[in-house]
């Protein structure tokens, strides 16, 4: 059970602030997921990624989590791209159809 | 049947995922199969911990049966509350789709996943409880 406890990373390169995310996403890790989101959300200046590869778990809250940042990022006009989608979370992303708003992150 | 309840709080939600994962896996569905039929569980879960009464309200656990059939699992979600918003999507559109970015709707996707990776999906309510059905066929 260990292993599939939710976890957070985050990395600060010179242009971009990476969040790593591990284990299960929903709505029990909300709360910590948002704290670590709040003082990056504005971040103009840095390309804000979600890398998903150690994620083994996601529904809609998750989800509805990534259109809430995408919406907000979009509406201040600031780079956000979701990469390393493992392909159980691809699907979901494929059926509820977010997958054609997200940018695979190709920054440098 | 097998019966498993749960306070209304969102931190046992993996245990029933755990719990129907264990069941599942005793009949022949596929690993994909049993991976989307977690997703619809915790998303009845989620909605029952979201729209159930509160502990304060005298309603505080959440009520999950497992009935294995012949032909798959029908898993029943109970809980005291009113019954949460249920549009029965009509379309099989996915609800994230020809929209423009700050339009995008942050919630309603749970009962469209439910019913996107379920083969049978039914809302009851009554005026202090709901109860989520949902079925899911072992494919041939």
């Amino acid at each position: 059970m260990k292993s599939q406890q939710f976890q957070i990373d985050q990395q600060e390169t010179k242009d971009s602030y990476m969040i790593s995310l591990g284990g299960e996403l929903d709505l029990s890790v909300v709360t910590q997921l948002r704290s670590v989101l709040e003082p990056v959300i504005d971040r103009v200046d840095l390309n804000l990624v979600l890398n998903l590869r150690e994620l083994t778990y996601i529904d809609s809250t998750g989800i509805g989590i990534i259109v809430s940042i995408l919406k907000y990022r979009d509406g201040i006009n600031a780079p956000f791209s979701v990469k390393e989608i493992p392909p159980s979370i691809q699907r979901l992303f494929d059926l509820t159809g977010i997958s054609g708003y997200l940018t695979e992150g190709t920054e440098k | 049947m097998i019966r498993l309840q749960i306070p209304s709080h969102a931190d046992y939600i993996d245990i029933v995922r755990v719990c129907l994962y264990g069941i599942a896996s005793k009949l022949s569905f596929s690993y994909e199969d049993i991976e989307d039929m977690k997703v619809a569980v915790s998303e009845a879960c989620t909605n029952a911990v979201l729209h159930g009464r509160s502990a304060e309200e005298g309603g505080s656990l959440i009520d999950i049966s497992f009935e294995p059939s012949e032909a798959g699992i029908t898993i029943i979600v109970r809980n005291d509350g009113p019954p949460f918003e249920h549009h029965e999507s009509r379309t099989d559109a996915p609800p994230l789709q020809g929209i423009e970015i700050s339009e995008l709707p942050v919630g309603g996707l749970g009962i469209y996943l439910m019913e996107a990776l379920m083969d049978e999906v039914l809302v009851q309510s009554s005026e202090n409880s709901t109860e989520v059905i949902l079925t899911k066929y072992v494919s041939e």
